[in-house]
Order: C-alpha cells, then structure tokens, then sequence
C-alpha cells in the first residue's frame, strides 16, 4: 500500500510518521515533497498530510499550504475515496481546503499546548475507529491551533452523521472540562468527513507509536488508516 | 567598542591606519563576546579531554562518541543581551544560534534546553520578560521541530535589569558525517547559503560586550530577527549537503558575521580568504559594505567547496529555492581580504583579526568571606505553612506553565519528558542519554567557587537519581563587568570551582560560552547578576535499563535518605524566604561524600533495587519528598527524630541543603541488598518512613494533604503570568 506522506515548506513531523508507519507490515510509506505537485501523488493509495508548521503558519495555519498546486492531487484521491489522514497542522490544511468542516483557533489560552491527553473513540461509520470503539486512548498534543470550532448547523450535522470519532476526555474516559487542552467544541479532537475516508486529528498518533515513548495507543489509529487503504 | 589601546596595537601591527571596513571587523572579533580575551586565559583549569571526546571546546558544538557509530554534539550559548531589550525575537534567535552550531558541525538538531534568569515576577516588567521569551523560544523551536527535553529558570532581584537566557542545543551525527569548521585548500569556493543579509544584529557581539545604559532603547536594531521557516528549509537543505559529503569546512554565519565565520574558517585551515562583497544576497537596500560583513541576519552558513563538487551544490541549493551566492575563494596569503566591485575595502592578516588582540589586564578582586552565622535561624511554628511556602516558592515550584508552551515530542526520541530530574531521549544506535542543567546562583553570590562545584554536583545527582551515569559539561558562565574587580573575582573563582568539579569526577568539559557585562546602571548605581555560572550536564544509561523517575511507584515501600545532613540553612531557600535574601557559608562542596553516594545510587541502579529516587536539592528534604509524593496516587509517614548528620531540629532536617542527599524508594524485599552496597560504599543511610496509599505526606509531627501541597506547587508562578 503505497502512502504518500506530504511535506510543505516547513512541515516538521514528516519523518516521524513514516518511522510510525514504517512499523506497520504491508504499509509503503514515502516522502513526497510539495513541490513536486499532483505528479507526486500518481501511485499514491492513501495520504498522510503530518504536522508542523507549513510555511510558517504565517497567515493563518495551514492557509498557505491550502491553495498548493499539490492540493488538488489530495482533492482528487479523496473524492476517490482513498483514505487521507491529517494530523495537526494536517487537519488545519485538511478545514482550509474545504475537505473537513469548520475551523480550528487559536487555543482558548492563545498559548502553544504540548501535553500527553486521553481520547474518548466513539463508534463511526469509518474505519479508523475499527475496534477501537469506547477506548481511552493516550496520545500528546502539540499545537497553537486546535480549539475545533464549527457551525452550529454543522455541529449538529458531525453529531448526526456520527463523524466525531475522537474527543478529549479524562483518564477514565469523561468528557470534562478540564480534560480540553484547547477549548473546542465538545471536546472535538478529531473529525471525519462525510464518506468516512477523510480524518483531521490534532493530537498525534504517531508520537504514541513505541511503548519506549510511553504509548503505543496511536498505531492502532496508524494501523487502522493503513487497513482502510486496502 | 574597540579601544584606543586596540587600535593603536593594530594600526602598529599593520603598519598603516587600518580602513573603516578593518576598523569594524576588529571591533567584533576583538569584542570579548567573540574574543574571550578576559576569559580564555583561565580555561586551563577544566578537564576538557576523555576517552569518549572527539572534539572538544573551540568550533560550533563538542562531539563524544556513544558507539555504534553515533557521536553526540552540544552548544551552549547565552542571548542575555538581546532578550533583555526585545525579549520575543532575543529568546527565539538565541534558539536559532545554538541550533545553527550544531548543525553547522554535519549534526541533526534533535534537543533543546534552556536556562532563564529573571528577576520577581510581582515587577510587571518581569513578567512581561518572561512571557515574551517563552513565547520566542516555544514559537521559534517549535516551529523548527526540535524538542525542548530540559531547562531551569531562577528568580532574584539581580536579574532584574539583566535576564538570562542561556540555549542548549543536542545534535548527533555518524562519524564519517562530521562536518569540521575549516577551510584547509586554497581554492575551494565560500559558498554562503541559507537567508539574504540585512541590517539586523550588526554589530550584536560588541553590544553584547558592553554594560546596558539608560540609552538602551537606541540599541534594538542590533537584535537579529529570526525566521523559522527559513532556518527549516535550510536544515532540510543542510540534510542533503551533509548527506553527499558536499562540503570540505562549514561555519554558521552567527555573533561577529561573515568577518567571524570566514576568519575563524581560514585561521583553523591556515590559509585566508578573499570575498567579493557585492555578491552577498542583500534584503534591504544601500548597505555599506562594512555593514555586510558583520551583520548578523540569521539563517546563514559559509561552506567551503571544492571546484569538482561547486556545481552539485549549486543545483541542490537552487531546487531548495535556499538564496545562495558564491562569494569567493580559499587563498595561501593568510590574510582576509574584502573586495567591492574589484576595490580592496579590507586587508588584515588573519592571526590579526582572529586572535591578534592584545591581551587586556584584568583585576582578580577579594571575594568577601561569610562570616554570618546561624542566628537568624528561628525553628518555624507551623511547619505546614513552611513546607507550604517553600512549594510555591517561585525558585521550586511546577514550571510546567513555562514548559507546556514547548513541542517535548516532535522527532519522536523523547523517553521522558519535562518535569523530571532529566529528560531523557533516544539516540539512533539505540541509547538513551539523559540531559539536565544547574546553577544555584545564590550559593554562588555567597561563595562562587564551592557554589559553581556544588551546582555541577547538583546536575549530578539528578543524571545519577534516574540511573545514567555522568558523560560530559556544556557550560555557559554568565557574569559582571570583567573590568571590575569584584565581577572578575566572581569569574575566577567559579571557573576554579567548575574545573575543580570536572577534574575531581573525571567528567570532561566539551562545549560553552561566556558572557560578560551583565550588569547595568540604574539611576547612577551599578547593579550586577548574582555570578551564574550555567551547567548542563549529560548522562548515559546502560543498555536495557529504563531510567527511573521521581514519582513513586508503590505503597507500603521504604523511603531512605542516603548521605549525611548539616545544618546547612546559609545560602538556601529557607532563609530565603524567611530573610528576604541570603547570607552566610552556603552548603560546602565535599567531592568525597558525593561520589561514595553517587556509587550507592547507581549500584542499587544496576541492580534493580530502586523504584523510584530524587535528588536533594533547593529546599532540602522536604521539598524532595513532596515531589516525589505530589507527582504520585501515593503518600509517605515518616519518622525524622533520628538523621544522620548534626542537625538537631526537625526544621533543619527538613530544609538544610547539604549537598550528596539522595531520597530512594526501596521495596521491603529488596532492602537488605541494598543496604549492603550503602555499607560497600562507607555511606549513611537512613529509613525516613514508608510510601502509604493515601495521598498525604505525614511528617508525624504535621501532615499535608496532597491536594492542598499540589495547590501551592502549581500556583507558584501562574498567578503571576496572563
């Protein structure tokens, strides 16, 4: 399964998550800069855009990177239905192109947040949460810009639809207050689109990917996403 | 600036007025900040060589073999200067500088670290110091993708009109990837990359060698401005050049501009250089020539080229969209030659310009002996509220409102996080090293020698507490004005004290920085920094072995005090806090006792007798304990009537800082061993109490609930930030 993992100006997690998936019998992870367009996406069966900091996140996160000549290689696999994964900055690019809804803000602090946080799976129509349903999981944040916010007709619409696979919760698996490193909506960690083949997540999996690093709980996320290109 | 007598001893040596452009390229390297001319002479007195050092203090970063093929690299520097006066972009370019000498040595960045100094955070200034280089350092490393794994930030009045930012950065590299910084064949090209030049940071090492005025405000233009997308892109960059073994010498283009880089370049090799100003990408307009070379924009290396290898490097810069220009070539004159559309602007033999300064006299002052007794020591009346106010003293207490704003995961390597004694990462060849810093700048305004060993024991045991045994020193010694005889006293002696530590340990010192001049004037007085002399320390842990953490791990466990306690309340934060400031004899060094309890440790260590352990410092017992316990499901009943030692109250028990203490949790099982290595070693140990499995620390003469202890710790600092 060849995934293709992005790298804007300024994208930093790239090697890390091909060290994740790289774990994973039968995932292909590569690199695929940018620059090199659509042209760089031709034997892709799925795509992971990782976070960072594209283009310095100098407008607003991910807007830059947004309107990429790249962008609508992604477009494109996912109106195919091929799994894509953003994760942080990936799932701010994956709400300014249009492929998730709503937005994510600055954190209620307005401070950068790194922290080990605990997520509530709920049951979805999509894969990524495949036996995962009602688990706790622990995974680190690590963003400026994660505070989920979206209509509340769309709201609504990801409650409806089931499409609100990740919330941040607190060890024993409540939805608390205090348990919301970001101030987002009820606790949104992670949403999925309509078909269920498109995740943004802001906490990152593949940096709970070894037990050394004190969880593996994300490589059952990374695992499910390689499965999905199946 | 350059003084008169520096300029009449060039204008000799040169046999002729030396030209403006010359006038300002001596002025930067001439500068203490680039010069170490008050400071160098004493570096005799480290241990700077070991088995393990392949390269040691004088180019970017120190490298030291951890086998398998892997050396780890270290740079320590200070940005005191520019984070006083535009605390944002001082703090994040200091971060750019540091990484920028790791990698300039063919290492990739994989660690951060930083040392702040402020003075209290009830001064609105302070606070806004505080905030604002956080935030430069968390936008700045963040954005880069290195992970902050360790730091420290202490608070006194000294620090008030001169905060310290001292930067650590932690790279590795293979061998046969290590970059050196000279340029050795006449020849090669200079090829300069990375970011275009500008106007900002020019002349930022000769401020930075200079007391601040009430005219500070004047002096902001010379504080670099940094660009982490730019420096990303350039280590991506970098990455590829390393990779194909592209380039024979590398410097970054940091303190002292291209005059620095491409001096220091030709004085390693041996050789001079020739530089065609005109060629230099430019971002602002109508530069003086003299201005492009010893500006200091960020984001720039010079590497030197060989013919055969040019055009490859060209092409990789130019897919990377990275600004670039061939500057000019390698030559055997030995000199430093700066050209500007054929004119020669600047002609000085290279042994000149880099280490030709005459050397200054500097005055070692008398440092005052202690004579404060221990009078002023009263036993507190309510021993909760003492415990209680030492936790949210800002010098102890959860920093975590500073480090959350720090990435500690990216690159995926970190094993522990922040918070602990040291964090710990992983290296490629599979081992785990643990990085921690120290300095008690209090003991050291009471007695820089023994305070500069004792801050250095103190890193000590907290690489020994989690099991790793001690590799090497990075160093930054932040001080007063060198001119002053008390502030070059102060110098001296800690460098004595720090060299004392390295030789009596056998740990080599392999990378550091000096600033000096950190004082200011302050309606007509001349205020100085307690002498802070910065260490960071690494540690290595044999394979297989998890480092342990502080917390502990189990009820019903035995907790025991390991070494002898004294009365040592001078100095501490104790008195501190009960005085308003600090007197007396601060704890003494005692080598002896530090490496009997440092063999205890580490033996339980290796054989799996500890659960957990804490080192005792700032604060004493008490302090130690509750960190142990507040971090935990678990609490502790203890019984202090009996210690080891000569203190004879419960107060002093609990807050002396005498240093070789270390707290372990041993399971009831376990503890026959491990009293016998504590017997093996002719230490002292004794049981303090038992881990319980509610969450209250019981001293048997008062207790704490946790909750209640956590509420200080916590509160400490973010009461006072936004």
């Amino acid at each position: 399964m060849s995934i293709a993992v992005i790298r804007f100006p300024g994208t930093n997690n790239e090697n890390d998550v091909l060290k994740a998936l790289g774990q994973i019998p039968e995932a292909n992870p590569y690199l695929v800069p940018s620059r090199k367009g659509s042209a760089g996406l031709e034997d892709a069966d799925a795509v992971v855009i990782p976070g960072g900091f594209s283009y310095g996140d100098y407008l607003r996160a991910g807007a830059i990177a947004s309107v990429e000549v790249i962008v609508e290689g992604i477009r494109d696999l996912a109106e195919d239905g091929k799994p894509i994964l953003g994760i942080s900055n990936g799932f701010q690019i994956l709400t300014e192109m249009g492929l998730l809804p709503g937005a994510l803000l600055p954190n209620q602090t307005a401070r950068f947040i790194c922290k080990w946080v605990y997520l509530k799976v709920n049951e979805t129509n999509s894969i990524f949460t495949e036996n995962l349903e009602n688990a706790v999981l622990r995974l680190p944040v690590a963003h400026a810009e994660g505070n989920y916010y979206c209509t509340p007709e769309q709201h609504v619409a990801l409650n409806d639809e089931r499409r609100i696979p990740f919330r941040y919760c607190d060890v024993s698996g409540e939805i608390t207050v205090d348990s919301n490193p970001d101030g987002s909506i009820e606790n949104i960690a992670g949403i999925i689109n309509q078909r269920g083949n498109v995740l943004g997540l802001m906490p990152h999996p593949e940096r709970a990917s070894r037990g050394i690093l004190g969880s593996t709980d994300g490589l059952h996320v990374l695992e499910n996403f390689v499965r999905a290109t199946k | 600036m350059i003084t008169k007598e520096e300029l009449r001893h060039a204008t000799k040596a040169l046999g002729r007025e030396p030209t403006k452009t010359e006038i300002r390229m001596l002025d930067v390297l001439w500068s203490e900040h680039c010069s170490y001319k008050s400071s160098k002479r004493w570096f005799y007195l480290f241990k700077t060589t070991g088995e393990k050092v392949v390269l040691g203090i004088g180019e970017g970063a120190g490298l030291v073999d951890i086998g398998g093929g892997c050396y780890v690299g270290i740079a320590m520097e200070s940005h005191n200067h520019p984070s006083q006066l535009d605390p944002y972009n001082g703090a994040a370019t200091g971060v750019g500088g540091i990484i920028q000498d790791v990698i300039s040595q063919g290492c990739k960045a994989v660690g951060l670290m930083n040392c702040l100094r402020f003075g209290h955070l009830e001064k609105p200034h302070n606070a806004h110091l505080l905030e604002n280089i956080v935030r430069g350092i968390s936008d700045y490393g963040n954005s880069v993708g290195i992970p902050v794994v360790g730091g420290e930030i202490e608070f006194d009045d000294s620090y008030d009109s001169n905060c310290l930012v001292n930067v650590v950065c932690i790279g590795h590299v293979k061998p046969e990837k290590v970059v050196r910084s000279s340029a050795k064949t006449p020849g090669h090209y200079l090829v300069m990359f990375g970011s275009t030049t500008g106007r900002d940071g020019i002349a930022g090492v000769s401020f930075a060698s200079e007391t601040f005025s009430d005219e500070e405000e004047e002096n902001r233009g010379v504080v670099q401005i940094g660009d982490p997308l730019a420096k990303k892109v350039l280590i991506d960059t970098l990455t590829e050049l390393i990779d194909e073994e592209l380039m024979d010498g590398l410097q970054d283009v940091g303190g002292g501009g291209l005059a620095s880089a491409a001096g220091e370049l030709a004085q390693a090799g041996d050789t001079g250089v020739d530089i065609d100003i005109e060629k230099i990408p430019l971002r602002e307009q109508d530069m003086d020539p003299s201005e492009i070379v010893i500006s200091e924009s960020q984001e720039r290396m010079l590497a030197i080229v060989a013919p055969e290898k040019l055009e490859r490097v060209i092409l990789l810069l130019e897919k990377n969209d990275t600004p670039y220009a061939v500057i000019g070539k390698v030559t055997d004159d030995k000199h430093f030659t700066v050209k500007y559309e054929g004119e020669v602007l600047a002609r000085l033999p290279i042994s000149l310009l880099v280490e030709g300064f005459p050397v200054p006299e500097r005055v070692e002052g008398k440092i005052p002996t202690q004579i404060e007794s221990l009078s002023w020591f009263k036993e507190p009346e309510d021993y909760q509220r003492a415990v209680l106010s030492l936790l949210q003293s800002p010098n102890i207490c959860d920093r975590s409102w500073v480090y959350s704003q720090y990435d500690q995961h990216v690159q995926t390597n970190t094993v522990v996080d922040l918070g602990q004694n040291a964090g710990v990462l992983e290296f490629p060849n599979g081992r785990l090293l643990a990085f921690t810093s120290d300095c008690n700048s209090f003991w050291c305004s009471l007695d820089p020698q023994s305070g500069a060993a004792n801050s250095a024991a103190e890193s000590l045991r907290n690489i020994v507490s989690m099991g790793a045994r001690p590799l090497f020193i990075a160093d930054c010694l932040n001080f007063g004005d060198p001119e002053r005889p008390e502030a070059y006293a102060q110098f001296v002696e800690s460098v004595r004290g720090l060299g004392r530590f390295s030789q009596d340990f056998n740990i080599p010192i392999i990378a550091g920085n000096v600033s000096l001049y950190n004082e200011a004037v302050v309606d007509g007085q001349s205020k100085r920094i307690n002498p802070t002399p910065q260490i960071m320390m690494a540690g290595i842990f044999n394979q297989r072995f998890t480092p342990i953490k502080r917390e502990l791990v189990t009820p019903w466990a035995n907790i025991f005090l390991i070494g002898e306690t004294f009365p040592d309340l001078n100095g501490s934060e104790f008195q501190r806090i009960a005085l308003g400031e600090v007197k007396g004899e601060p704890p003494k060094y005692r080598p002896n006792w530090e490496k009997r309890s440092m063999n205890v440790i580490l033996e339980a260590h290796e054989r799996g007798f500890i659960r957990s352990c804490n080192n005792v410092g700032r604060g004493g017992v008490a302090v130690a304990l509750m960190k142990m316990a507040m971090d935990s499901e678990y609490g502790f009943k203890l019984n202090m009537d009996y210690i080891p030692g000569t203190v004879n109250s419960l107060a002093q028990a609990l807050f002396s800082e005498t240093s070789s203490r270390y707290l372990v949790e041993v399971t009831e099982s376990n503890q026959p061993e491990f009293l016998k290595i504590v017997d093996k070693y002719e230490t002292t140990s004794c049981e303090l109490g038992l881990t319980t499995s509610k969450p209250v620390a019981d001293f048997s003469r008062f207790t704490i609930p946790m909750d209640k202890a956590r509420e200080a710790f916590s509160g400490g600092l973010s009461k006072f930030l936004e």
